[in-house]
């Protein structure tokens, strides 16, 4: 009876310890190419949308999104079908995956909001979909308006601190938005962008908590983290959606997760 | 005494041509279409600039128009000349900026 209950409670810590082994975190990712435009720049950004692990520098097969667009004055438009197909890999992956690709002409001053709805990812890890409602903002011409504007995506991160012009070690804060109304106590992870254009100095994480920080929102779903090196930073909150979709006949639960990305330079 | 005066000048000509972090420094942007340069000036909260004094130049500095910004920071006049434009924003107490129109874009909307 007793070796009964120390088997079932060896098989069960087993278990535990495997569920807790961390998968790498997928991340949405929106990277223009600049995150603020000066009259002395380049007036077209390329703005990247991708599926990535981002420490990792790992990419994932990204299916055409469902909706891509950028918010600027208030105004939404459609830039769906200017995506382009291209294909990306990590130095050690051995397959090239679809990521996808726009250039953008800025006409006016003001904050630009780029958005991105994807198509459902199957993850057959997890035996859930992941869909990351993933966001980007660049200011032109000096104008600092629009950049703490909703989209209105059935889940998004708010910024509270303004999104570009930051420093290294700044700290970030936002507020995680779940159809609209904040969630309290919202689990937000947080990662570098590796392959950060320009970035010579690649982060070796000494072991797996280093990949992933985690930060935890308070009661009314704002969460603050301090950056620490320069480069692009994405934040990730992740929910269950109150809705499934179907694979291989069976009803299986969606991951939704609401993505902020933000660039930070160091003070020199 | 000359050397103070020097040195004041010296600073003075560096604190008016600081950078871009001013709380309250103005901005103007500007875009030509269908013969008409459109300007726009604001602070960087997007508040107009209003009344403020808009003057354009061309590249030998020559001055060719001369106009007020109404209560939404905005004024517009017909292409003067194919040129690079320097458009510069007065404000008033040393809130002034320019934007530099590129001869290319004059001259694709003329």
């Amino acid at each position: 009876m007793r070796t009964k209950i120390i088997m079932v409670s060896i098989i069960t810590a087993a278990i535990m310890i495997l569920a807790v082994h961390p998968v790498p975190a997928h991340f949405g990712a929106v990277i223009p190419s600049d995150d603020i435009v000066t009259q002395d720049d380049d007036k077209i950004l390329n703005v990247q949308v991708k599926f990535i692990h981002p420490m990792e520098l790992h990419y994932m097969e990204m299916a055409r999104p469902k909706q891509f667009g950028v918010l600027h004055d208030g105004e939404k438009t459609d830039l769906l079908g200017t995506l382009a197909a291209a294909k990306g890999k990590s130095p050690d992956q051995d397959q090239k995956f679809t990521f996808w690709s726009t250039d953008y002409q800025i006409r006016r001053p003001g904050d630009y909001t780029f958005y991105v709805e994807p198509t459902p990812y199957w993850e057959p890890a997890e035996d859930l979909f992941i869909v990351h409602y993933t966001k980007v903002c660049v200011n032109a011409f000096g104008m600092e308006e629009g950049w703490d504007q909703h989209v209105g995506l059935e889940t998004e991160i708010i910024p509270f601190t303004r999104p570009y012009g930051l420093w290294t070690g700044n700290l970030f804060t936002g507020q995680v938005l779940l159809k609209g109304k904040p969630v309290p106590f919202a689990e937000v992870e947080v990662e570098y962008l590796n392959e950060t254009p320009g970035n010579i100095n690649v982060v070796l994480p000494p072991s797996d908590p280093y990949v992933t920080q985690v930060v935890k929102a308070d009661v009314n779903g704002v969460f603050s983290y301090a950056m620490p090196k320069a480069g692009w930073w994405g934040f990730s909150a992740l929910n269950e959606a109150d809705w499934t979709l179907p694979s291989d006949g069976l009803e299986k639960g969606v991951e939704i997760g609401a993505v902020y990305w933000v660039r930070t330079r160091d003070m020199k | 005494m000359k050397h103070v005066n020097c040195l004041l000048a010296v600073l003075f000509v560096v604190l008016s041509a600081s950078g871009p972090a001013l709380a309250h420094k103005v901005n103007l942007f500007a875009y030509a279409e269908g013969g008409t340069i459109f300007t726009e000036s604001y602070f960087p909260d997007g508040k107009a600039v209003e009344k403020g004094t808009v003057l354009v130049y061309d590249s030998k500095d020559q001055l060719l128009v001369e106009g007020k910004t109404d209560t939404e920071g905005l004024f517009s006049f017909e292409i003067p000349k194919i040129d690079d434009l320097k458009i510069v924003i007065d404000a008033g107490m040393g809130h002034k900026n320019s934007f530099v129109l590129k001869k290319a874009e004059v001259e694709a909307r003329k």
